[in-house]
């Protein structure tokens, strides 16, 4: 059933294959430019690869990787309903709670898919191409690279999937899942202005800290706080599937 | 003699939606191997109480046992040999047709994708198969509807309007099938459709809702046979002709047009009526030149049933 959801998610060209792409074409234009850059002036920028290959592909992922993961993750949730292809899902007899289930491994594994390609080339690339040692890199720091862009990608998309299945439309899906990652998820920061715990447990706080940020709640707490952000939505995208009429 | 269990039981189902009674306390039975009509006018609930079978919506009042399962309590075990097709059938148009057919039977589990390939060739769709459902016409949509639904090796079919957008090679070709699936393979079908003509041509058995309340329940046969029927003659002497017949109270109707002809009207013309007229017509002494008996059609019995009844009037319910 993962698979065969896998394959609904990634055989949307427009939402999985476009998407991937321009998040490739991103990463590759942020490596030419280190490249090129280098070249012009190899004082101001001493490496090509190293810590400043990982940096500049990290942030191109931390904003396009995010987008596309929202854009897939936000069909995830609304297309069957709104193609009407959900109720021949649930006349096979499977359970909608295990058609959710799949649902949620199943974009968890395409935004992997899409994000493979660049996390590998900018990681190869910024071990394989020349740098100072003063951007050299370890490999924790070559793993905290996956899992940042990994984890923001996957917790964006799933927030995505639960407003998806909340809504059942397709663009106003991908448009409040947009609003509310980029926008609003920002915005709760402002609780910092209120109280500092409250501020910490905010989504946006929460994935810094287990992104190796420094400050905020302990790591296991704030772990927790972004599964209980994730699993809100889910829940809440879970309980319309059960309840609805198809 | 073993009698065997109804494949659909629905007792007192009602579905509301806010103040609209969709589906008023309906009461029915399915046997299985029959193909069963399901009749109605535009918003009659048909669809409705399809998908209160299908578990995709739930009933307000009233119980519905599809397979000796309760629906929707343990609609996993009722729907396990159920195919259907509700309105009209969806697809993943950018996959092409076998794709979304692996995607079907990877749900519906068992030995569901061992069957793709006869699906597909059942309802002649093999060729086409690798082409993407976004260029498949309407009618390949149906079929391809139809081999999805066949992925479980169906008991039972329910299948909402599915000759929509067929031509009439198609729409002959798909009776054919349907018929196949009942006389060959002993399969249920319950099917809803705007095209009374097949319908009367396909189906055993028919049932007719209207304003969400079963109107009638019965075979084809005896529902045509219930209707009006009438003879036409064409005689040398219809004045004689029509005073015989209203003296011997053969018919209850009878009309004159030009050239000796003559309709007569009544409740049953059987085959003993039909003799008993042209013998009496024949001693009295008036030649009958033409002899037709005609009965009135599904689709006559349909508007005559569903106009001849208040919208929100009393139903006639049987099982």
């Amino acid at each position: 059933m993962i698979a065969a959801t896998l394959r609904t998610i990634t055989g949307r060209k427009g939402s999985f294959l476009g998407g991937a792409t321009v998040v490739l074409v991103v990463v590759v234009i942020v490596i030419a430019a280190n490249v090129v850059i280098h070249e012009l002036r190899p004082g101001r920028n001493p490496s090509m690869g190293g810590q400043a290959m990982l940096d500049g592909v990290g942030g191109a992922l931390f904003i396009v990787g995010v987008v596309v993961a929202i854009l897939i993750g936000s069909l995830a949730g609304s297309y069957d309903v709104a193609q009407g292809t959900m109720r021949y899902l649930v006349i096979t007899g499977a359970r909608r709670g295990q058609i959710y289930a799949a649902r949620i491994v199943a974009v968890v594994l395409a935004v992997l898919l899409m994000l493979a390609v660049p996390l590998t080339l900018g990681a190869v690339l910024a071990v394989a191409l020349p740098h100072t040692a003063a951007d050299s890199i370890t490999a924790v720091e070559l793993v905290d690279f996956v899992w940042t862009a990994a984890l923001l990608a996957v917790v964006f998309g799933l927030i995505s999937m639960g407003i998806g299945s909340l809504l059942r439309s397709n663009g106003p899906a991908i448009a409040i899942s947009l609003v509310f990652s980029i926008g609003f998820t920002p915005l709760l920061l402002l609780l910092y202005s209120l109280n500092d715990t409250l501020g910490d447990a905010t989504l946006a706080s929460s994935l810094d800290r287990i992104s190796g940020g420094d400050d905020g709640l302990p790591i296991a707490a704030a772990g927790v706080s972004v599964v209980l952000w994730v699993a809100a939505f889910l829940a809440a995208g879970a309980v319309r599937v059960h309840r609805d009429e198809y | 003699m073993v009698v065997a269990d109804p494949i659909i039981t629905l007792d007192g189902v009602s579905k509301t939606f806010g103040a609209t009674q969709a589906v008023s306390d309906v009461s029915f039975q399915v046997m299985p191997g029959r193909c069963v009509g399901w009749l109605g006018p535009n918003g009659s609930g048909k669809t409705t109480l399809i998908r209160c079978m299908l578990g995709l919506a739930r009933t307000t009042k009233g119980t519905i046992t599809v397979r000796g399962h309760a629906i929707p309590g343990d609609v996993r075990q009722a729907l396990t040999r159920v195919g259907a097709i509700v309105e009209e059938p969806r697809f993943y148009p950018y996959l092409s047709g076998k794709s979304n057919l692996e995607v079907a039977a990877k749900f519906v589990g068992g030995d569901a994708a061992k069957r793709i390939d006869w699906a597909l060739e059942r309802v002649d769709l093999t060729d086409r198969s690798g082409s993407k459902v976004k260029e498949y016409s309407l009618g390949m949509r149906q079929r391809l509807g139809v081999a999805r639904s066949l992925l479980n090796d169906p008991e039972l079919l329910i299948l909402d309007e599915p000759s929509n957008g067929l031509d009439p090679a198609g729409i002959v070709e798909f009776r054919r099938m349907i018929r196949s699936f009942v006389e060959d393979d002993g399969r249920t079908v319950f099917i809803s459709s705007h095209l009374l003509d097949e319908v009367q041509k396909m189906a055993d058995d028919i049932a007719i809702v209207q304003s969400g309340k079963l109107v009638l329940h019965g075979s084809v046969e005896q529902l045509v046979a219930e209707g009006r029927q009438s003879m036409r003659l064409r005689v040398d002497d219809p004045v004689r002709a029509e005073e015989t017949l209203y003296r011997l109270g053969l018919v209850s109707g009878i009309k004159q047009g030009e050239h000796g002809n003559l309709e007569l009207t009544g409740e049953r013309i059987d085959d003993a009526k039909a003799i008993l007229v042209t013998r009496s017509l024949v001693e009295a002494g008036v030649g009958v030149i033409e002899i037709a008996r005609e009965s009135e059609s599904l689709e006559q019995r349909f508007l005559e049933i569903t106009s001849s009844l208040p919208l929100e009037g009393e139903s006639e319910h049987a099982s």
